[in-house]
């Protein structure tokens, strides 16, 4: 259990300062090496052989054209995988290759590498595969129906092909209703979004001291290590996991390195040659996890006043083929369903249904954006019902200290929303706002401007799902000149985690930020600090890293009396001082040298455990994550009601997550966060026929560019303190997406006059709209 | 299935070899914006590149009297710094709203024609202004109107070993006001789902003529001619243009596409004749 650390006395001197980002000047430069950019003696170049069925059983696997093929170094099939066909994730319904029946358009059934790229795509293509189609089913809510074809692997199903069903049923729901003077219903479909991170997914796969090594752009390096011993049949100390720059991740790289890397180490094995395994764009975007599409239908109660009494939510996501980790998705989804709100009866019944499309996954949110979308519909939808202010409505019935969540799980500290929705509410002069918005619509003929607020809360770390990942080590060691290394094992895909984590090791020991360097991340140096997933490496890793300054600052400073012969020491400028007399001073690095010279114990390793969470599955009820971050967002977008356009004019951001330590790096994080956002409600659109992703490129799928981003945007932060944070910090990096999207839907209901209840508000989509709203 | 590896580029000394080489089979290459794409996607396997795009006759730009020459090699971005676009609102407004600055300064406006894609912003401007292509070929140089030259989507009146030399693009009579709009799913780096380009003579609020382009709505640019002619003597105003924009809409051809489906694009396609009212003032 993590200790709870009181923040520092004195005035924090690195932490909570806008430091550049640590890793920024190499990857200006073009110097940062991505996976792509490594070459090793020998390289081969892999290639997946995969399904062009959704559903089918495979008759006959003839690769005798391919293993011809002059340039063919090796190919492998389920027979050659050294230890299990499985990618073990949360279940173990999926295998590594296609074991006689293929589940999905683009799943892997054999492998093979070559000398060149050019070589392994012309090979791929001269595999024969024979097969036996099966009915398919590509709709979840077809696909629960009896009689659907049975796609989900019996064993990790909870039947049919719902593949998990989650609850929550807090106090009486039909009482709730009862009581409530207004009732609003709706149903809300969102479909897929893709992460479009700028890399690609890559790894490369090297033989090497009797195991083997896999380099690679990826969030979880302790996952793909699991992966890859599974399938080698190795122990976990021959597999090394070295992560390359990433260039973006967002969830995308969670659970999807942990196939490729282990596809490559099976060919690099049998092979025994390194091999590169990079997918290009269109495979990347048409066989690898996206954001669950999402059918979810919502009904809430209030009374006239705009307390709310009831809330009712059954949804379903579309998981794809196999488990992955559609559970915790859900199980997201579910704690969040009912929203920010103090709401005292809850029913929730969430569904994920396996169907005969690529599986999806982790993206920024986790299965709360969908429902997101819902909840923060609805609460414009009763403000309307009510003739209340939208803002109005969500500060009445935003959760407070003392309060109970939809879980029934009480919150005793660091509940930030009330003030975020105030300060966003102050921000935008919102009163003067909608006079303005209601001039400008009075004034011109063919566009319309709206408003639109959305209020969110997000778990922080891994919650009661799974405690035992969050987690986190870190390893400190001061070098004989003052200068310091910092090893974790949570890992930099451009969220700025480096700069954070090295500020708080460097706010920690009481030494400049300069001093500090952040080692890669390498399975064979780093601790297991858990998953890079779930806004928790600031405050799990960050723990972590604070724990080990802790004990290494006592040390220097142990040293530092020493040298100047004194019963107490301050630090600063980089220096340490007779507390008596602060003209006597040593700087780190005399101290350094000094231990050194001593032979004093010059590392230390830290340790963090987030605090307890439980939760029932029967009643979904409990305490389902340790501490909550918050938002609320005001988007103002203009419709074009000639041709169904729309542009997001301006938008302010105000979040509680905790403690600030970094706010450039934070901005830049919300920033980011709502242009993601403004590309799911607005643009961004995956159609898939017969299980078949149609357009996979970026000529089709469209992701904001810096043109689509607000005029003006204004981001702020209110930081409600968290005791067991860092400096009192909580996470962020997911919330600016959640809270996003729902703001603009909201402001194009509200220009349209009529309700968005699909994503994305495409031009044709909102005319249509505008038609039926006229 | 990906097509990899890139054909020989070949490099030719002058324009003459450059039309040599056309000739043997070689498929021009200048920006590259739009065949690397389709080398890439291997819909098209040319033997060899013969790379223009450096070619000082076919990169000059010239303002004259009349009209203004733009070399067939000449990128968007060099068009734009040059004087033919500050003498010619409707160019620049049009090859403005091509993909993003990288895509402009790569992509030429000579390739922009020969890919003849309706969508093709930079073909706007040159069927309202009656641009002609100059080409070289084999068997000497011609000349013909952008609307000849044109024959349907990526389809060209280009014979075997011709090559682009230049555009004429004459200067209007008068001073039109120049419109531009595209409609799309951003705000930059996208195809046209429609788009209406226009040149309107005004006199006191009153049309007294005009010309208008539509893209992305038919196998071609199109230009209306009935609605150019029937806005002949109308006030500039939305409520003076309503009865036609169900004609603007008839002038198209449109088809359904990833992008969006033909009834949204004869809708909107009308409707922007209402915009163009709205965005250009009948004063200034």
């Amino acid at each position: 259990m993590a200790r709870v650390k009181a923040p520092v006395e004195e005035a924090e001197q690195v932490v909570g300062k806008a430091a550049p980002r640590l890793d920024a000047e190499a990857k200006v430069r073009g110097q940062a090496r991505y996976a792509d950019d490594l070459s090793f003696p020998g390289m081969l170049y892999g290639k997946a052989i995969r399904s062009d069925r959704p559903h089918a059983r495979i008759l006959r696997l003839d690769l005798s054209q391919v293993a011809a093929h002059p340039k063919v170094a090796c190919v492998v099939t389920p027979k050659d995988i050294p230890g299990e066909n499985v990618v073990p994730i949360i279940y173990r319904d999926m295998p590594l290759l296609a074991n006689g029946v293929v589940r999905y358009v683009g799943e892997p059934i054999a492998l093979l590498a070559a000398e060149t790229r050019e070589a392994a795509v012309e090979a791929a293509a001269l595999a024969q595969v024979a097969y036996e189609d099966l009915p398919a089913v590509f709709d979840p809510l077809e696909a629960t129906r009896p009689g659907a074809p049975q796609v989900a692997v019996p064993a990790a199903a909870e039947g049919g092909n719902v593949f998990n069903h989650m609850v929550i049923r807090k106090g009486d729901v039909e009482r709730g209703f009862a009581e409530a003077d207004v009732v609003v219903a709706g149903e809300y479909r969102v479909g897929y979004q893709e992460h479009a991170y700028l890399e690609p997914q890559g790894v490369i796969a090297v033989p090497e001291d009797s195991g083997i090594t896999v380099y690679g752009t990826l969030q979880c390096p302790f996952y793909v290590q699991n992966a890859v011993a599974a399938v080698m049949g190795f122990p976990l100390a021959k597999v090394r996991i070295v992560q390359t720059a990433t260039g973006g991740g967002f969830g995308g790289k969670e659970d999807v390195p942990s196939h490729l890397a282990a596809m490559a180490a099976v060919l690099a094995w049998k092979a025994g040659r390194p091999v590169k395994l990079v997918l290009p764009r269109d495979e990347d975007i048409a066989t690898t996890s996206k954001r669950h599409p999402g059918l979810v239908r919502y009904r809430t109660g209030a009374k006239r006043d705009g307390t709310l009494t009831a809330v009712e939510v059954e949804f379903y996501y579309n998981a794809g083929a196999y488990q992955t980790l559609s559970s915790a998705v859900l199980w997201r989804g579910l704690i969040h369903a009912a929203g920010p709100y103090r709401i005292p009866h809850v029913k929730v019944d969430g569904y994920s249904v396996a169907t005969n499309t690529v599986p999806c996954g982790a993206f920024r949110g986790f299965g709360s954006p969908q429902v997101i979308f819902a909840h923060e519909s609805q609460m414009d939808e009763l403000a309307r019902e009510l003739g209340m202010d939208p803002l109005v409505l969500r500060h009445k019935n935003a959760l407070r200290v003392g309060d109970e969540t939809a879980t029934g799980q009480r919150l005793t500290e660091s509940v930030g929303l009330p003030e975020a929705i105030g300060r966003a509410r102050e921000l935008s002069h919102w009163d003067e706002l909608q006079d303005e918005v209601a001039a400008f619509n009075a004034q011109e003929r063919f566009r319309r401007r709206g408003l639109g607020a959305s209020t969110v809360m997000y778990g922080v770390g891994m919650g009661a799902k799974a405690p035992l990942l969050d987690k986190a080590g870190a390893y400190l060691k001061l070098e004989a000149d003052g200068s310091v290394t910092l090893a974790v094992g949570t890992t930099e895909m451009g969220q700025g985690a480096q700069t954070v984590l090295a500020q708080i090791a460097a706010e920690g020991l009481g030494v400049p930020l300069a001093s500090v360097q952040v080692a890669p991340v390498d399975t064979s140096r780093v601790p297991d600090s858990g998953p890079t997933v779930a806004s928790r490496t600031t405050t799990v890793q960050g723990m972590a890293v604070l724990d080990a300054a802790e004990k290494l600052r006592a040390r220097i400073v142990g040293a530092a009396m020493e040298m100047l012969g004194c019963p107490k020491v301050v630090p600063g400028d980089g220096r340490f001082h007779d507390a008596r007399d602060p003209t006597r001073s040593v700087s780190l690095a005399e101290i350094a040298r000094w231990m050194w010279a001593h032979n004093w114990d010059m590392a230390a390793s830290g340790w963090a455990e987030a605090r307890p969470v439980d939760w029932d599955a029967k009643t979904g009820l409990g305490n389902a994550y340790f501490v909550y971050a918050y938002a609320c967002h005001i988007a103002e977008v203009e419709v074009d009601l000639l041709t169904g356009e729309t542009r997001v004019t301006r938008f302010w951001a105000v979040h509680d997550s905790g403690k600030i330590v970094n706010p450039e790096t934070a901005r830049g994080q919300v920033i980011g966060g709502i242009a993601q956002g403004i590309g799911y409600a607005l643009m961004e659109e995956l159609p898939a026929e017969g299980g078949r992703i149609l357009y996979p490129t970026f000529t089709a799928y469209h992701i904001p560019t810096a043109m689509d981003m607000p005029d003006e945007f204004v981001v702020e932060f209110v930081e409600a303190s968290y005791s067991g944070g860092p400096f009192g910090a909580k996470g962020l990096g997911e919330v600016p997406l959640m809270a996003s999207h729902a703001a603009v839907a909201n402001a194009i209901s509200a220009a349209t006059g009529t309700r968005l209840r699909a994503y994305p508000a495409t031009p044709e989509r909102v005319l249509d709209l505008i038609g039926r709203g006229a | 299935m990906h097509t990899t590896g890139l054909a020989e580029i070949v490099r030719p000394r002058d324009l003459a070899e450059a039309v040599r080489l056309a000739a043997e089979g070689g498929e021009p290459l200048a920006g590259g914006t739009d065949l690397f794409v389709r080398l890439r996607k291997g819909v098209e396997r040319p033997p060899f590149l013969v790379y223009i795009g450096d070619l000082p006759e076919l990169r000059r730009i010239s303002v004259g009297e009349s009209k203004v020459e733009i070399g067939a090699a000449a990128t968007h971005a060099e068009i734009l710094a040059s004087p033919a676009a500050a003498r010619l609102p409707i160019l620049r407004l049009a090859l403005e709203a091509i993909a993003s600055p990288a895509i402009r300064a790569m992509g030429t406006l000579g390739g922009n024609l020969a890919n003849a894609s309706p969508a093709g912003d930079g073909l706007i401007p040159l069927y309202l202004l009656g641009a002609r292509v100059n080409l070289v070929g084999p068997d000497g140089e011609r000349a013909l109107a952008v609307e000849e030259f044109v024959l349907g989507p990526g389809k060209t009146a280009l014979r075997p070993g011709e090559v682009i030399r230049s555009l004429d693009l004459p200067f209007p009579e008068g001073a039109p006001r120049a419109y531009f709009r595209k409609v799309g799913r951003r705000r930059a780096l996208i195809i046209a789902i429609a788009s209406l380009g226009a040149l309107l003579w005004l006199r006191d609020g009153t049309i007294e003529r005009a010309r208008l382009a539509l893209g992305s709505v038919a196998p071609t640019v199109v230009r209306p001619r009935e609605v150019e002619q029937a806005l002949v003597g109308r006030p500039l105003a939305p409520d003076a243009l309503a009865d036609l924009v169900e004609a603007l809409s008839a002038a198209t051809r449109p088809i359904s596409d990833l992008r969006a489906s033909a009834g949204y694009r004869r809708t909107v396609a009308g409707r922007l004749l209402l915009d163009l009212a709205c965005t250009i003032s009948p004063g200034g």
